[in-house]
């Protein structure tokens, strides 16, 4: 990628070559994913659900899913500042909503099982800001988020060519 | 232990029992996709998971064996198969994202042992497997409620 101001030229690294075109070779799997992803998003606020994916592809370093997530929350609205603090939320409580909070630490936990489990406190904080079927679409979201996530990382999706919008 | 919850959407518990048949279908290796299942249920720590896949894994004939050894799977190297080991390397890979991505290594060990679809279809399956995780440990459902 090649940019240009006014002085110089700066010359970035290559872009990496993805290794495999999964929904090509698995369209099947892809297909099965796209039902998941429809399925999953039902009843669940924008705003809330584009954190949620936003903060998933943080921790689980995704490329391509930072690049869609974040394109498309500012595309539906979403403030750069709030974007730019969601790594640190925990730091930055008064950009969010206390129901956002509690989404964004049980994101955290249902999406780092690998380190035990989800807490009680954190599954209940959750509970007191949403009832029980919200609270299950939630963990659905968190969860198809991280299958993306997986099939972006594992294949070497490429970011940067996303434009908002371009799969709803 | 009490459960949490026992709801889940019907359309997306169906969606993800669609994923997990069709990854498993297009692997083509009934045995080795349930070493799969539960070695990352092993690493999400999923109780409900490791009941069913491996009383699933018996009923395909998976070794008592395997199983024993499945969490030290690299240090039983004539207990697991270069094909076997290749996949488990890269159900781990998958299933642990957050300590960075998936090695190069790890991906082309893998890509030496299956095609270009029937990889898709495995990384398929490691991704559906850690969905169930996902689903039934923040849910908190007990092991013991399946039966092949």
């Amino acid at each position: 990628m090649t940019t240009n101001d006014t002085e110089t030229t700066v010359e970035y690294a290559p872009e990496p070559t993805p290794r495999l075109d999964w929904a090509r070779h698995a369209p099947d799997v892809f297909k099965a994913m796209l039902r998941l992803d429809t399925a999953a998003q039902q009843g669940l606020d924008a705003k809330l659900r584009e954190l949620v994916k936003i903060r998933a592809s943080q921790i689980n370093h995704c490329a391509f899913c930072l690049d869609m997530h974040t394109k498309d929350a500012l595309a539906a609205g979403e403030s750069v500042e709030r974007i730019v603090q969601l790594s640190a939320w925990d730091e930055s409580p008064h950009f969010y909503t206390e129901k956002e909070l509690a989404a964004l630490e049980l994101t955290e936990a249902v999406t780092v099982l690998t380190d035990g489990f989800v807490p009680d406190e954190v599954y209940e904080r959750a509970a007191r800001h949403f009832e029980e079927t919200e609270l299950v679409r939630l963990i659905a979201a968190i969860t198809v988020i991280n299958a993306w996530n997986r099939f972006g990382v594992t294949c070497r999706r490429t970011p940067g060519h996303y434009q908002p919008g371009q799969h709803s | 232990m009490t459960t949490r919850s026992q709801v889940l959407d019907r359309t997306v518990a169906q969606a993800m029992s669609g994923l997990s048949a069709t990854a498993k279908k297009g692997l083509g290796d009934p045995a080795l996709a349930e070493l799969v299942m539960i070695r990352a249920s092993q690493l999400n720590h999923c109780a409900f998971c490791l009941g069913m896949h491996l009383s699933l894994a018996r009923k395909h004939g998976v070794s008592e064996l395997q199983l024993d050894l499945l969490s030290a799977w690299e240090e039983a190297e004539d207990v697991f198969d270069e094909r076997e080991r290749a996949a488990l390397a890269l159900t781990e890979a998958v299933t642990v994202l957050t300590d960075g991505f998936v090695p190069d290594e790890v991906y082309e060990r893998a890509a030496r042992h299956f095609d270009d679809v029937r990889l898709a279809h495995l990384i398929g399956l490691v991704v559906a497997i850690n969905n169930w995780n996902r689903v039934m440990v923040s849910r908190r459902i007990p092991p013991g409620g399946y039966t092949p």
